[in-house]
């Protein structure tokens, strides 16, 4: 529970709409019980004071205060109902842009700059669905929660009120006991299953993701079926496992229910003694179990989010993983005008280096091309550069740089938004310069938006080739003195690459500039080229 | 792809149904007995209150109805605990057919034209798709039974009550299936729009988190976290919007329930006090009357409980629609079963052969091939001229258009052979699984010799658990060239006849090409059939006879 902490605090900023929103709630659940209520103290009296009539005795009975109750209860139930969804999904929204917001701030400050490269290919799927376990937790958690609590002592107030306090003690007891069923309890019994549910649903999934990538293999060996009968072997006893938490859940909801309907009973059968010694009028003794009855509906909200709570708890703490400060720090980057790297051990923290005793000095506006195969550790070198990855051992002095990533990434925004990340401070006519640069500002301007154009989805509204140039765009729009570039001219034809790389080589005159790729022609124009074996 | 018709998706739906059709009603019978103990806890309850309060019943005398009424609610709370019970059931059947259906399909369309789909989306259908429907056996389909058996039920009760109250019920009863409409109505946009919303949010989400090391770089994460921020915000006035008008669908089903609950009320209480001078209000009792009242919410709680779990059936007709446009997806060509005419035993041979792909030109044309066991065929010619096709078909991949294919006296892909594909594949776990993969009951010793055949031995030899140390621990896992001899040491391990091997040494670092090499020597010197496709020019010394390949013909070097 307590991996739970930080994302309720995020949750308690929004106290003042929680707090209406619960209202809302409240004023919805109790105009459902208040109706039904006094519904019931309405027709008792009616058939007390109907008995006298009958028997030819005067009474008085106002009907218009009950007749006027009842009325209101019906419309206010309503009302009170629609402004509560509207509401609460309102607030539920805002939590939404809350939790995603500050979960990327958080992820942003915590340092591990190559984070889920190394995390597999499903890191982000699973990202996905842990957030959105953390979106119900107020409306499906908290709110009915905190709704049943409150309402339950209301109406133990109210029986102590109208009844005896040892009658409200006792009642109070079968309802607590009621709570406990339903959440706290629930959640002890299902809170490993629901909580390795998911792991293991991440686990199935590479499976399935592996068979299908071995699939030719398996089916020339004529093992196919029986692989797959593995898998399916796996989600049948997943399936049965979610069947086992969903049984549990019914089987606590029926016992919470059962212990509200004797509750409610209970309070018949104590309250006859007390209306035969005339201290409780009829209408009071019908009305209370009908009331009671009314907290079926607060209390079948419970099982549901308890029950998956395990589950929410393990998203909680995989996220909580994801913003811890990595501790990482490349402390052994100085600020120089040259780039000069001595002994360095280069490699991700907790596997085994790919470098060892690296060093290299480049002097202030030299052309260094780096060649390597893949796997011969190039990128890692680039990263360590940059300072994506902190050197494992040894120092490195250099300038301010940017870097281009062997990765394209494309933002799903503008053009302009893209390109921008480079320089804020850059002019539209700065834009259009670099674009022409990179032969991208004709496939722009034949565009309506122009360099409002939309770029779609991880930018598949553009070419790999196209990609790549705007992404090289986006970096030499950056003034750093050092600019390191990692297969700059991935997927872009070799005509294209011809008639650029000269351009960029002048665009960049006077500074700094390693470039790295698997052969010569993959660099810009170097005074040397280092190759690394 | 695009998405099936809906007609066709609550059709094939509705025959899923058939294999669960026992948990399915004995959920609803379960269901039914919960709304039938419900009525009698409120007969119980009513009973009780008439007796203690008009009839002065002493505590005591009423004792056995008390412990009546507690017995009524302990199998109302059976009743309850069997019905998610049974429910929780109602699609393990529908879940494993379909499971079933699809890898059927996947295997019928045959890892060519299975590699154009991605292995996640395939996935995402085989696990998400297949879970989405849950929901609907276990939920949404009972309770549509259920919110038109129960309210009958209750009405029953009403009517022999009190048939003036009963009307009023009955006069919201043709309404039940309008109501029906308007909460799917409702529930359908509510739900849409909320998922749309999420997705979207998400997409943003995960689009800066994808790229948050660039944005480090540029030093540009608060500006991204604003944007998201300001992104979120708009998505949410939007989808407020419609959420607007679609609640109001629900607020309907609430004020008639309400309405309907007041109007009751009122008529008793005043039938009570003796004001309705017609119909049946004269016989009404405190029991009666508050029978009627304590069972108007049950009527329609069915219902409210319906449109709660609407969105499990938008959600699977959404994933059924995928699951059936996958299903659907033609297998081409289509499967025949030609055998050839000469089933010498011996041999491979291709007798006109032709292949094409759903339009265009011929890729194989009319190729006539024989190959003798044992010998070492070396496939070469431009890309794109059919050599990857002509291994597919080979290999029983790809079923030819016309002509015969007969691998040793056999259809093509009969007998299990070794495949070789330019990506190796392992899975995560240890060496010995990854080659018992194909060959569940190798010695540990053969193990280790395949894996030294390919050279991979000294990555196993100083690991504490020798074959059974687990692949990629050190958190490097396996290079392609690696992978790739990880898939040849298999073959060894297996001993088949047939090879095939598609490009075996493409894109290789230099140690994984000597060692890939040499382990295709030794193949061909054990006596194996070798069939590879390559440009790379050491391999044609390996040839007993070098073909060449190019716009859908062979011939002889």
């Amino acid at each position: 529970m307590r991996d739970l902490r930080p994302w309720f605090h995020l949750i308690l900023q929004r106290r003042g709409r929680l707090f209406v929103g619960a209202l809302l709630l409240l004023a919805t659940l109790i105009s459902g019980i208040a109706l039904l209520a006094l519904s019931g103290w309405f027709l008792t009296e009616t058939a007390l004071v109907g008995l006298l009539f009958a028997a030819g005795i005067q009474a008085y009975i106002n009907l218009y205060v009950p007749g006027g109750g009842i009325r209101f209860f019906a419309v206010s139930r309503t009302v009170a109902r629609y402004l509560e969804r509207l509401y609460n999904h309102n607030t539920v929204l805002r939590l939404l842009t809350d939790i995603r917001v500050a979960l990327f701030d958080r992820m942003a400050q915590s340092g591990h700059r190559d984070r889920g490269r190394h995390k597999g290919a499903h890191w982000l799927s699973r990202l996905t669905s842990d957030v959105d376990a953390l979106d119900t937790l107020y409306l499906r958690l908290v709110a009915p929660a905190a709704l049943a609590a409150v309402v339950t002592l209301l109406v133990v107030a109210l029986v102590w009120l109208l009844f005896t306090w040892q009658i409200a003690l006792i009642l109070l007891a079968m309802l607590a006991t009621a709570f406990l069923i339903a959440s706290w309890a629930l959640y002890c019994r299902t809170q490993t299953l629901a909580g390795k549910l998911n792991e293991r649903q991440e686990h199935l999934r590479s499976e399935v993701i592996e068979h299908l990538e071995g699939f030719s293999e398996l089916t020339a060996a004529g093992r196919i079926g029986k692989h797959a009968a593995l898998l399916k072997r796996q989600s049948l006893t997943l399936d049965k496992d979610q069947a086992v938490i969903e049984t549990r859940t019914g089987w606590h909801l029926a016992f919470t229910q059962l212990l509200i309907n004797v509750s409610a009973v209970f309070v018949l059968w104590a309250g006859f003694s007390l209306f035969q010694n005339g201290s409780v009028s009829g209408p009071v003794l019908v009305m209370l179990p009908i009331v009671l009855l009314g907290l079926n509906e607060v209390y079948a909200m419970l099982p549901d989010a308890f029950g998956k709570l395990g589950a929410t708890v393990a998203a909680a703490r995989r996220l909580n993983e994801e913003i811890t400060p990595s501790g990482v720090q490349p402390a052994n980057t100085a600020a120089g005008t040259t780039l000069a790297a001595s002994d360095l051990s280069i490699g991700h923290p907790g596997s085994a280096p790919v470098m060892t005793h690296f060093s290299l000095s480049v002097q202030a506006g030299d052309r260094l091309g780096i060649v390597g195969v893949s796997g011969s550790g190039k990128s890692s070198l680039a990263d360590t550069f940059a300072g994506v990855i902190p050197a494992l051992s040894g120092t490195i002095e250099r300038p301010d740089c940017v870097y281009l990533t062997q990765r394209t990434v494309v933002f799903e925004d503008t053009v302009k938004a893209n390109l921008l990340l480079g320089n804020p401070k850059a002019t539209d006519a700065d834009l259009w310069r670099v674009l022409e640069l990179v032969e991208l500002a004709e496939r722009f301007k034949r565009e309506d938006a122009a360099l409002d154009t939309w770029l779609g989805s991880g930018g598949n509204r553009l070419s790999g080739g196209e990609a790549r140039r705007l992404v090289l765009a986006r970096v030499l729009l950056s003034s750093a003195p050092l600019v390191i570039l990692d297969e700059p001219f991935t997927g872009v034809d070799a005509d294209t690459r011809a008639r650029i790389a000269p351009l960029i080589d002048r665009w960049l005159e006077g500074r700094t500039v390693i470039s790295l790729g698997h052969g010569p022609e993959a660099l810009l124009p170097s005074d040397h080229i280092l190759h690394l074996s | 792809m695009e998405s099936s018709d809906p007609a066709r998706v609550r059709r094939w739906l509705s025959e899923l149904t058939k294999s669960s059709q026992r948990w399915i009603r004995a959920t609803v019978l379960a269901g039914v007995w919960v709304g039938l103990t419900t009525i009698a806890q409120m007969v119980l309850l009513a009973w009780l209150a008439y007796q203690g309060v008009i009839e002065q019943q002493p505590v005591t005398g009423l004792t056995p109805a008390y412990l009546l009424l507690i017995a009524v609610l302990l199998l109302r709370a059976i009743g309850q605990g069997l019905q998610t019970r049974f429910a929780a059931r109602c699609s393990e059947e529908v879940r494993r057919d379909v499971r079933r259906q699809l890898h059927r399909k996947w295997q019928s369309l045959g890892p060519v034209v299975l590699a154009d789909a991605s292995a996640a989306s395939l996935t995402r259908e085989w696990l998400d798709h297949v879970e989405a429907l849950h929901g609907y056996f276990a939920r949404f389909l009972p309770q549509m039974m259920l919110s038109v058996i129960v309210p009958l039920l209750i009405l029953a009760v009403v009517f022999w009550l009190d048939w003036l109250a009963g009307i009023f019920l009955v006069l919201s009863a043709p309404l039940i299936p309008l109501f029906m409409a308007l909460v799917g109505m409702g529930a359908e946009k509510v739900n849409q729009q909320h998922f749309e919303t999420v997705s979207r949010l998400s997409g943003q989400f995960l689009d800066k988190v994808r790229g948050l090391t660039t944005l480090q770089l540029f030093g540009q994460t608060a500006q991204a976290s604003s944007t998201l921020h300001h992104r979120s915000d708009q998505f949410r006035l939007i989808t407020l919007k419609t959420l607007k008008i679609a609640f109001l669908s629900s607020a309907v089903l609430e004020f008639f329930a309400s309405v309907a609950i007041a109007v009751i009320a009122i008529y008793i209480g005043f039938g009570l006090l003796g004001y309705i001078s017609f119909g049946p209000s004269s016989e009404l009792t405190l029991f009666s009357g508050l029978l009627i009242l304590l069972l108007a919410p049950e009527f329609f709680q069915p219902l409210r409980t319906l449109s709660q779990h609407y969105h499990d059936r938008a959600a699977a007709l959404g994933a059924s629609a995928e699951i059936i446009a996958r299903l659907d997806q033609p297998v081409t060509p289509t499967k025949k079963t030609t055998l050839a005419t000469a089933t010498d035993a011996s041999v491979i041979a291709l007798q006109h052969v032709s292949l094409c792909y759903d339009v265009g030109p011929e890729v194989i044309r009319s190729v006539t091939l024989t190959v003798k066991q044992g010998e070492t065929i070396v496939l070469t010619g431009p890309s794109g001229g059919g050599k990857s096709s002509l291994l597919h078909m080979l290999a029983g991949f790809l079923q030819p258009d016309s002509g015969s294919i007969s691998v040793f006296g056999q259809p093509a892909g009969e007998q299990p052979f070794g495949w070789l594909g330019q990506k190796g594949f392992w899975i995560q776990g240890t060496w010995a699984d990854n080659l018992r993969m194909t060959c569940p009951d190798a010695s540990d010793i053969a193990i280790e010799k395949a894996l030294h055949q390919v050279g991979l031995a000294d990555l196993v030899e100083h690991r504490e658990h020798g074959i059974y140390s687990v692949i990629g621990e050190d958190g490097q896992g396996l290079s392609g060239g690696q992978a790739r001899r990880l898939s040849l040491a298999r073959i060894f391990l297996a001993d088949y006849d047939l090879v095939l091997l598609d490009e075996p040494t493409a894109g290789l670092d230099a140690t994984s090409e000597i060692h890939v090499l040499d382990a295709l020597h030794k193949l061909s010197e054990a006596g194996k059939t070798l069939i590879l496709s390559t440009h790379h020019q050491a391999l044609f010394t390996l040839a007993d006879r070098l073909l060449i390949v190019n716009d859908g013909e062979v011939r002889d070097a």
